[in-house]
Formats: structure tokens, sequence, C-alpha cells
């Protein structure tokens, strides 16, 4: 079976950078992008079982692509756990329809046991629907 | 009545001597003074006066006879009423004067005197009929009169120069103040504006004054919550606080106003009048904002850098080989506790800067208070291994406020209660139902605060002096936490002793606001 994909997004290159690292050894694929403006491309080629999102991005906001997975069809069910340090980032994100929300600085191991349990979770609901 | 009968000078009597007599006893009966004097004789001499013109005189009938009653005068002589009487007696006419005359005892009457001329048949004045009030007592009265009304009369141009002056002041104090004020009658026509109101909406007093409230501008006070507020004021005398009107005004566009309403307290001509204040906040509210937004995207900005910082010590923990020396160790885990403090740092100045522009966003749910307080302590006797927080009581109460704050409330009093107490190992906390409100109050025994610093302590910034050394902090923990259960409509203080330790507590009321407010 194909690994998962997490598709991460965070204008901030340490953040990235840190994300990197912490996933090194995870059982999944990591792709990272700098910014959001290619993000509406990249899900499509990507195709990714999760994202990791970032809200305040200068051109597109994290809300904003966020809203845009919610209204198409055939991704709205698409986990995407937000993170930020905007003191208004849990409101604003669960409104536009984030999985879960995760406040920066964020805790490591919170953060990968999170990602892991999403994608088991989508990995059953794919099943559920496959079945029905 | 006839005197004469017969061609003869007749009363009852059966002489004329006894008719005589009948008239000169009459004439002393009265209580006017009367004389007549012979204007044929030089000088013009008493020939005649009853006995009430002694009695007013003063002087004995062989004092007056024969004397020209200029005496009655004595050395008062530069009256204007004399000149009448010269005037009188040289054309042989009636005059009537009141005039200043002197007793022989020197003291001063007034003289309502008047004087008739008799004629003989050839029209000549032969004698003067002089009949004589002493109208002293009235016309003192009425010298007293006229002093008192000069007096009162006085004291009103006083007293009308006064309140002239003290309204021009006030007046100029309320055409000075950068408020626009509105006086409103009854019915809430606007009696009258002050300048900054008119210059504030860029209106004219034409256009404002004997218009209802609400039919000013573009209706713009025609706010049903507004009406709702304002009725209530004259009947319970309940004032309109800071009801802020956000609205696109004629001539001056999108302002933030702030609009405060008290009812007139007197009697008179000002009952039942409503005093309206009206504040232009837009710049305030926008100064404001930009500082809140600066602090926000500062505190963003420095959080970024410091998730990497956190995210990867934690990294570096996790994959730290199982050989490493224990300095090394706790070389990193003091890295995140640092990096863990300096985030917490961070928040606090957001929050500071929130409370300070009244921004804080309290976001009130059901809250199981004996919950909060369990979970908060759990959290604590995870981390701090040295002091055991014993807990006593239960409110078995829900109150209603915003969950996070009241645990960062409890979070920071358990907190200090740890820091300031290294020496210790025994916290008591004990919570509780008083009357409406739920109680919590966190004992330690550690350095405690001395008297002067209680008052102090949730001040912003502040910081014990010989503390700041002792223990690091900003000094802005309490206050948050003073502002916070404030914001519920509770009060947090504190009992200390300096060297035994500190209890400090809070109420908070089970409907989440002030009595007051509601």
């Amino acid at each position: 079976m194909m690994n998962k994909k997490v598709l991460i997004c965070d204008d901030d290159e340490g953040i990235i950078d840190l994300l990197t690292v912490m996933l090194d050894d995870a059982p999944f694929d990591v792709v990272t992008e700098i910014g959001s403006s290619k993000m509406p491309q990249l899900i499509k080629t990507e195709q990714p079982d999760l994202i990791i999102l970032d809200l305040w991005m200068p051109v597109i906001s994290g809300d904003q692509i966020l809203r845009m997975i919610r209204e198409n069809a055939d991704i709205e069910k698409l986990p995407v756990i937000v993170i930020s340090a905007s003191r208004d980032g849990e409101k604003i994100a669960m409104e536009a329809g984030a999985t879960a929300y995760v406040a920066k600085p964020f805790d490591i191991e919170e953060l990968t046991e999170l990602i892991m349990f999403y994608l088991e979770a989508g990995h059953k609901n794919s099943l559920g629907l496959e079945a029905s | 009545m006839n005197t004469f009968n017969n061609g003869k000078f007749s009363l009852s009597g059966e002489s004329l001597a006894d008719n005589f007599e009948l008239l000169t006893q009459a004439l002393d009966a009265s209580i006017s003074g009367i004389i007549i004097t012979d204007n044929l004789q030089p000088d013009n001499p008493i020939v005649y006066c009853n006995s009430a013109f002694e009695k007013i005189s003063g002087y004995d009938r062989s004092d007056i006879i024969g004397h020209n009653c200029r005496f009655l005068q004595a050395d008062d002589r530069a009256q204007k009423e004399r000149e009448v009487l010269r005037h009188a007696i040289e054309k042989g006419k009636h005059c009537r004067v009141e005039i200043r005359n002197y007793r022989k005892n020197g003291e001063l009457f007034w003289n309502e005197l008047y004087m008739s001329p008799v004629k003989n048949k050839m029209g000549e004045v032969t004698h003067f009929i002089g009949v004589q009030n002493d109208v002293t007592a009235r016309k003192k009265a009425e010298h007293d009169l006229r002093q008192q009304k000069q007096l009162v009369e006085r004291k009103i141009e006083e007293r009308t120069a006064e309140l002239r002056t003290s309204e021009a002041f006030l007046s100029s104090i309320i055409h000075t103040v950068r408020e626009g004020l509105l006086v409103l009658d009854p019915k809430f026509r606007v009696m009258s504006a002050n300048d900054h109101f008119l210059r504030t909406f860029k209106v004219t007093a034409e256009e404002t004054i004997g218009k209802e409230l609400y039919e000013l501008g573009n209706h713009q006070w025609d706010i049903p919550a507004l009406r709702e507020l304002l009725i209530k004021i004259l009947p319970t005398n309940n004032p309109v606080i800071d009801f802020q009107v956000e609205h696109d005004f004629p001539y001056i566009g999108k302002k933030t106003m702030l609009l405060n309403a008290y009812r007139v307290e007197l009697e008179g001509q000002f009952k039942d009048q409503i005093l309206i204040a009206i504040e232009d906040i837009t710049e305030r509210k926008e100064i404001e904002r930009r500082k809140d937004d600066f602090l926000s995207i500062a505190s963003h900005e420095l959080k970024t850098p410091l998730t990497t910082i956190k995210g990867f010590v934690q990294v570096l923990q996790k994959i730290k080989p199982a050989d490493v020396s224990e300095k090394y160790s706790s070389t990193l885990d003091k890295v995140a506790l640092y990096v863990n403090r300096l985030n917490k740092l961070i928040s606090q100045l957001l929050d500071v800067s929130r409370i300070q522009t009244g921004n804080i966003e309290l976001h009130k749910a059901n809250i199981d208070f004996d919950r909060i307080v369990q979970e908060a302590i759990e959290g604590f006797a995870a981390t701090s291994f040295k002091h055991e927080i014993r807990l006593s009581g239960k409110s078995n109460t829900t109150i209603i406020g915003d969950e996070s704050h009241i645990v960062q409330v409890i979070n920071n009093l358990l907190s200090n209660a740890i820091k300031y107490a290294p020496d210790s190992d025994k916290i008591e906390v004990h919570i509780a139902k008083v009357s409406e409100y739920v109680k919590f109050s966190v004992r330690d025994f550690g350095v405690g605060i001395s008297p002067e610093d209680q008052k102090k302590v949730f001040e912003r910034f502040f910081r014990g002096g010989e503390l700041q050394k002792r223990f690091p902090g900003m000094g802005i923990g309490l206050y948050i936490c003073d502002q916070i259960i404030k914001n519920h409509g509770g009060s947090l203080w504190v009992e200390s002793e300096k060297g035994k330790g500190s209890t400090f507590s809070f109420t908070l009321p089970q409907n989440g606001k002030a009595k007051n407010d509601e």
C-alpha cells in the first residue's frame, strides 16, 4: 500500500524546517510548501491525505485555503490541522472548518499524535465509503 | 350742620359764650394739633393753639402764643417744604406739607401740616389755621420700608450680578468643554446644545434646538436599545452610561460616539430634564485598534520563531543519545523551560494590552467550578513534585463565565503559591459556595507580603522590591487575574503576613455578572 501523504504549508521557513525534522522518521510522506500562493495547485497535484496549515500568510491566508477545500466536493472531508500563533487563531480556524487546531508554540509529540490520529481516522473513513 | 340761627352763632348752648366754650372743648378733644395765626399782625403770630398742639410740640401754651410757627423747625431751616409754606402764605392758599419739626426737648417729629387761610369779606387773609398730625411713626415706617426696599433691591442686584457671572462662567465651561452636551425636555426634545455638539456634528443651533433627539441628523440616535434606556431615565433615574453608537452621520461620516445621559437632579423649572453628553471616540478607538493590532502582530511574530526553538529543543530531547551526561540533559530541559516562560510572557503582554483597551472578549459558558479547580490542581501535581496541594471544600456550583480566563486565574494563583514558597512543601486550596458566589482561596506558607505591598500587588508592573532579585517576573500576572475576576463581577484579594505566607482569594458570582450591571 502506498504511504499516506501529509502536505505542510507555512510561510515561515523555521517552522517548515522543524516540521521536516520532526516528521523525518514518521510513517508517512511529507511534502512542504513555504508560502500559500501555490497551495490550490499543490492540493490537486499532490492529493495529500492530510494538510497542516498556517493561518497568517501573505497572498492567500490559511482560512481562505481552508474554505476553498471545504467548498470543493472532492476534498471537502480532507483533514486539515491548523497551526497558528495568532490569538484568535482557534476561532478563525474553527469557523473556516478546521479539523483540529494547535496553537504555536506546539508540543511536537502532541502534534505528531494528532496527525497520526486523523490519518487513521481518514483511512477508516475512506474504507467505510468504499464499502457503501 | 347749621351753626347759625337767625344770624347768630348757635350750637345748643344757651349763650354765645357757652357755644364758644363747647367749640374750644371740641378743639381740645382733637388728637390733631390746631393753631390759628393772625395774618394781619406782623410776623403772623400764633393766637390760638389747642391742647393737642401743646402735647405734640411739648411746648406750653405760654411758650406758643404770640410766636411765629417757625420755632417748631429749630435750626432745621433748609427744608424745601418751607418754600411751599411760604408760597402758600404769600398767595393766601391751602397747602399740605410733611415737615420736620422739633419738640421742646429737641426731639424730631414729622409734622403733617394742613394750612388753610381764613379770608374776610374783602378777600383779605386774616388768619391761617394750621392742623398738625404727628406722623413720625408712619414716616419712620415709610423710611424703614424704603430703606428695606433699597436694601433688598441692592441685594437682588448683587445676587443677579453674581448669578449672571456664575452663569456666564458655567456657560463658558459648557461651551468650552470638549464633549457635546444636549439638554432634553421630558419629551426628548432638545432644549439646548453646546458649541462642541454643533461643531462635532457640523450642524446649526436652528436645526437642532426644538427637535426631538431621535429626529436629529439622519435619525442617528433612533436606536431601539437607546430609546429604551432613555425612557427609563426619568422614572428610575438610572443613567445611561457609555452607550456606544457607531454610525454613518450626515456631514461627518462614519464615527463612533460614546453617549452618557443623566436626569437633571433639580426641582422647579429644570425638573425632569435630561442631560446628554456625547463624546467622539472614533480616534481613540482607532488608536486602540492600531495598538492592539500592533501587539497582536508583535506577539505573533515573536511566537513564530519561538515555536521553532521549542520544537527543535524537543527534537533534541527526543533524539538525545542514552549516554549523555546529566548536565547535558538538564541544560536541554532548562532551555525548554525558559522557552515556555518566554511564551507565557508574550501572551501576558498581549493580555495586558487587551485589558487596557477593554478588548478582552469573554466567551461565557457554564462551568463546573469544582471540576476546573480539581483539574488545575492535578495539572500542578504532575509538574511540581515538591509541593503538595491539598484541596478542601466544595462549591457544587455551575457558574457562568469564560473557562479559559478563570482557569488562567487559578493557575496563576497556584503557580504564585508555589513560586513564592520555595522553602515549604504545603499549599492549601479551599473552595466554597458563599451566598450567590463561589469562593476560591489558596494559602501558601512562603515569603508573605508586607502590608504596604499588599495594596499594590494587583497593580500593573508592580514588583515587590527585594522579590525582583529572588523571583523573576514582570509583575503583570496578578493584574491580569484581578482584571479577569472584575470582568466576571467578582473580587480578588490577599491576606498575608510577612515571613508566614499569603492567602489569595477570589469570589465569582454564579450568574457571571456583577449585581449592578443587570
